[in-house]
């Protein structure tokens, strides 16, 4: 038997394979519980350690998680003691990864004797799959416990009445929170109906390199902003609107806010506004559009792929949305020790992010906790220094705060940002709340249509 | 050895009926979904409105669906045909030698090893505006500054994602055809060459037909693989065109999860048309051998 007929053969039976599995490589769920569909892979991105697997986790402890009653807290913290909680964390940030196992895996231990076991993910997006799949598969009780989560993982799981309710409000420590913020109380517009509790916040910024640039020289609206990228084509690109881009939605949506004069009436959805300022819209970033990089051939996929481009010196300006800055990129090595962030005067999106826990988690009791830990007062001083690694801002609204040791160490902390931040005063005059949630797609959709595949 | 039909039949039947099982269960799963069936939304009518859409349309979905397919097969098409016409004539020139040097066969080997993803990312740094050669070039004075240097990647003609696959599919190839090259008696070539036929002549009278069959069978393997892959066109692609792997994951990992239908019907007709193709490939072998 020659080579060739022996092979001629298995060459077919691989076409064949091959052919299905051209089917089958979006389907991994359907016959795999345990590894979620990988996201895309970001090119850019460190290789991220891989969720660890996730069936060790003990379950003989769930008995009882059902009557579990989150406005009897001492019931919850003896239901908690002898966990060991599963948290799905997007693992991206090594000094996030620290900054968690430091600041809460210990305490947590010490305080609680809940065992910490954070689940780290190179995107949000495998938790959420997780849990579909595990919903789809029947599996409960589950294996994710708490996600670190919002916008459109949040709005997904809710889709798919995959969250445990009713708990957020019940937390001790949520008397720190300002529920009635809509930029609290609504996720990328979405109700958050007590459905997660928050974590930390962050608002959109740009970066520049000071190396680079005269801070005066800097644009500080998008009129200005179109006006410098005529003056220097070429050197300024937005993150591409749309999953996993929503840097890029919100740059473009502060660009809605400033030609219609104000961020307040997009909270509520009106299609006749929609109709009358999203023309005009397009026009402008059409009309930036030859002067981008590439001439708006094409646009950054993600945060990472513009942090890349910038420190190539491609273009001349990044984005970020933590509130420490260009610190926590530069000390990970991804920016120009000069890099600094800056807001334009009005219109930078802030909002926050949340934790959330599955309908199917089997250890809600120590779920509870952490999410109460969380938004302990000296842990919130803790998260926003840059040494510490974490970098994002507070979740909770530091007046509510009555301690006086608490009230010392948050304002401590807020004298911590370091040089590579935005000034405070600057982002609080900036802030401006997101848009109302049927204009997420909206604005995603029509600019691809309007803007990136227009000729 | 002819008894070995029934061996080899025996020795892939486990493999093949657990692989068969878990593609089988993908596949009915798939094309459930495809249809509207999403338990995970509690979803359980079925129909044929997703397909609809995405191939009639008007839809955001059609408007994507076709630039993506026409992409695909662009490049999936020149990335074939480039790869076989480059492997034909390595390995005309490989196999001119009585003993093909084990340097040149390492080499073919060694880019083998290279997963896809390593080899775009390389391309990547290679030869982006902000890549080594735009760089040297610069500093070389040949262009005024790199962000002349011509876009190579993530350019919207697939350059990037063409010359990733056909750098990468060549040395497979060419190792097929020499495999076949060499089982063959060496004299045709030589006897060819003895009646006067040229160097041209005698890969296209002589090469060509001995190895025509692998070429083909290869080249197949290459466009199925090509036009299902995700990771090059993610890598080097932009933002459009999209290829239809890329376009089926963006739709199934969609927030809004009833946008996963679309993602397994751009899927299941992927699958469909590889089959295709296959089917088409298999007639034309049939027609040869008889």
């Amino acid at each position: 038997m020659s080579f060739w007929s022996r092979y001629s053969r298995m060459s077919f039976i691989g076409l064949v394979l091959l052919s299905l599995a051209a089917c089958g490589a979006a389907a991994p769920a359907a016959t795999q519980p345990t590894p979620a569909p990988t996201a895309a892979p970001a090119p850019t991105a460190a290789p991220a350690p891989t969720a660890a697997p996730a069936t060790a986790a003990p379950a003989p402890t769930t008995a009882g998680a059902a009557e579990l009653d989150p406005a009897n807290w001492d019931g919850v913290l003896a239901a908690a003691r002898g966990q060991t909680l599963s948290w799905y964390i997007w693992g991206g940030s090594e000094s996030i990864n620290t900054f968690v196992d430091t600041f809460y895996g210990r305490p947590l231990q010490e305080r609680y004797g809940i065992t910490l076991k954070r689940v780290p993910l190179s995107d949000t997006v495998d938790a959420v799959n997780q849990v579909l799949s595990e919903k789809e598969a029947g599996k409960d009780p589950g294996s994710v416990d708490l996600i670190w989560i919002n916008g459109e993982n949040f709005a997904s799981l809710k889709q798919a009445n995959m969250l445990y309710a009713g708990w957020p409000q019940k937390l001790p420590n949520s008397r720190y929170v300002n529920w009635q913020n809509p930029a609290v109380n609504l996720d990328f517009g979405q109700p958050i109906e007590d459905l997660e509790s928050p974590w930390s916040s962050a608002q959109l910024q740009l970066i520049y390199d000071s190396a680079r640039m005269q801070e005066s020289d800097l644009p500080r609206s998008y009129a200005q902003l179109l006006v410098w990228a005529k003056a220097h084509p070429g050197r300024f690109t937005y993150i591409a609107p749309g999953p996993g881009g929503f840097e890029g939605t919100r740059f473009v949506k502060g660009a809605l806010y400033e030609l219609s004069g104000g961020a307040e009436p997009w909270l509520t959805f009106d299609k006749d506004m929609w109709a009358t300022w999203s023309p005009k819209l397009w026009a402008y970033l059409n009309e930036l559009k030859p002067y981008l990089w590439r001439q708006g051939a094409t646009y950054p996929k993600d945060e990472n792929e513009l942090h890349g481009l910038f420190a190539n010196q491609e273009v001349d300006f990044s984005i970020t949305q933590a509130i420490a800055g260009a610190g926590p990129l530069i000390d990970q090595g991804l920016l120009p020790k000069t890099a600094r962030a800056f807001a334009f005067d009005k219109y930078m999106i802030g909002d926050f992010n949340y934790v959330a826990i599955p309908l199917n988690a089997p250890h809600k009791a120590a779920a509870l906790v952490l999410a109460n830990m969380i938004l302990d007062p000296q842990l919130q001083a803790a998260q926003i220094v840059p040494k510490n690694g974490f970098g994002l801002g507070f979740g909770i609204d530091v007046t509510k705060v009555d301690d006086a040791g608490a009230k010392a160490a948050l304002a401590a902390a807020a004298t911590q940002l370091g040089e590579a931040a935005t000034p405070a005063d600057q982002l609080a005059r900036a802030l401006a709340g997101d848009t109302a949630a049927p204009y997420q797609d909206l604005v995603e959709q029509e600019w691809r249509a309007s803007v990136l595949i227009k000729p | 050895m002819r008894q070995s039909r029934l061996t080899l039949a025996l020795t892939l039947a486990p493999a093949l009926s657990l692989v068969a099982a878990l593609f089988g269960a993908s596949v009915i799963y798939g094309v459930a979904q495809s249809l509207g069936y999403l338990s995970i939304i509690d979803q359980t009518t079925v129909g044929l409105a997703v397909y609809r859409s995405l191939l009639i349309g008007p839809s955001p979905a059609a408007a994507e669906f076709w630039p993506a397919l026409g992409f695909s097969l662009w490049v999936s098409g020149a990335a074939t045909l480039l790869a076989a016409l480059g492997a034909l004539l390595l390995a005309g020139l490989l196999a001119r030698q009585r003993a093909p040097s084990a340097g040149s066969v390492l080499a073919l080997n060694v880019s083998l090893a290279f997963p896809h993803l390593v080899w775009a990312i390389g391309l990547a740094l290679l030869l982006s505006q902000s890549g080594l050669l735009a760089r040297v070039a610069a500093a070389a004075g040949l262009i005024a500054g790199p962000a002349d240097f011509p876009v190579l990647v993530r350019d919207r003609y697939g350059l990037g994602i063409i010359l990733d696959y056909v750098t990468k599919e060549i040395p497979f190839l060419t190792l097929m055809l020499l495999a076949v090259l060499r089982s063959q008696p060496e004299g045709y070539d030589l006897v060819a060459a003895n009646l006067g036929a040229n160097r041209w002549q005698r890969l296209r009278y002589v090469t060509l037909p001995l190895v025509l069959p692998a070429l083909l069978a290869g080249a197949l393997l290459v466009f199925a693989f090509v036009f299902g892959a995700y990771e090059v066109p993610a890598v080097l692609g932009v933002r459009f065109p999209r290829m239809l792997a890329a376009l089926a994951l963006d739709f199934f990992l969609n927030p809004d999860l009833r946008a996963r239908a679309e993602g397994m019907a751009i899927s299941v007709l992927m699958a469909l048309i590889v089959l295709l193709v296959a089917l088409a490939a298999a007639a034309l072998r049939e027609r040869r051998d008889a």
